[in-house]
């Protein structure tokens, strides 16, 4: 292991909040997207993800429309 | 093609910005945008140190996978969920930019007619050892403080 993974190391330990967002990003874009192709309903990854039906459309309905999943109504 | 500020910044790092799902376009994706503009003394100079645009790629993900272990996860970049890109999404310049854009600028020789070219952009990015692409140097066993020298010499002999 070199100094990168070092927990005493400042640089390394904010270097892993940004990695962490990154990873939570992703994992936010590839899970709606899975969910939504799956049928569910915005209200309902919205509850899951505790943000507002109108947060989570805002972020990813006209990304999923332009990966051609169909969307639901509500 | 190109090679002015507008045509790399704008064009080139936006879309890996895109690409990455990322609302800004970061020093990372301008150094991807660079690498990738193969007829540049800037892209031939990052070849020679072995950063290709996939092994920038590469590195990049190795750099978050270290970063994330020291948060205790241990995870394949290569095994993620991948996310459809937002085809029509504009990500915006962010910070890391905005930082190598005034390093870019401030670097000798005094910018002229010449203007913003690609090799005084890589020594702007190059010029930090803080932030994702130089831990991802480091990560790929690249001398940045190396590589930067000859970015700022063939600057300084007039190389855009």
């Amino acid at each position: 292991m070199t100094e990168l993974v070092d927990p005493e190391d400042p640089a390394a330990g904010l270097a892993a909040v940004v990695a962490l967002r990154r990873l939570a990003d992703r994992l936010e874009d590839s899970q709606v997207e899975r969910a939504m192709r799956a049928g569910w309903s915005w209200s309902d990854v919205a509850e899951v993800l505790g943000v507002t039906r109108q947060a989570v459309h805002k972020k990813h309905a006209r990304r999923l429309v332009a990966a051609g999943v169909a969307l639901r109504r509500r | 093609m190109p090679s002015d500020v507008r045509s790399i910044l704008v064009r080139s790092a936006r879309d890996e910005a895109r690409r990455d799902g990322s609302r800004t376009i970061e020093a990372e994706h301008v150094l991807l945008a660079l690498a990738r503009r193969d007829e540049t003394a800037a892209a031939r100079l990052l070849a020679e140190a072995g950063l290709t645009e996939g092994a920038i790629r590469d590195a990049l993900n190795r750099e978050w996978e270290q970063s994330l272990a020291t948060a205790g996860i241990a995870v394949r970049i290569g095994l993620l969920p991948e996310a459809t890109p937002d085809p029509d999404r504009h990500p915006q310049i962010g910070e890391s930019t905005k930082l190598l854009l005034k390093r870019a600028m401030d670097a000798p020789p005094k910018i002229g007619g010449g203007g913003l070219g690609p090799m005084r952009m890589l020594v702007g990015i190059l010029d930090t050892e803080r932030g994702r692409v130089a831990r991802a140097f480091t990560a790929a066993g690249v001398d940045r403080a190396a590589l930067r020298a000859r970015a700022v010499t063939a600057l300084a002999a007039g190389t855009r």
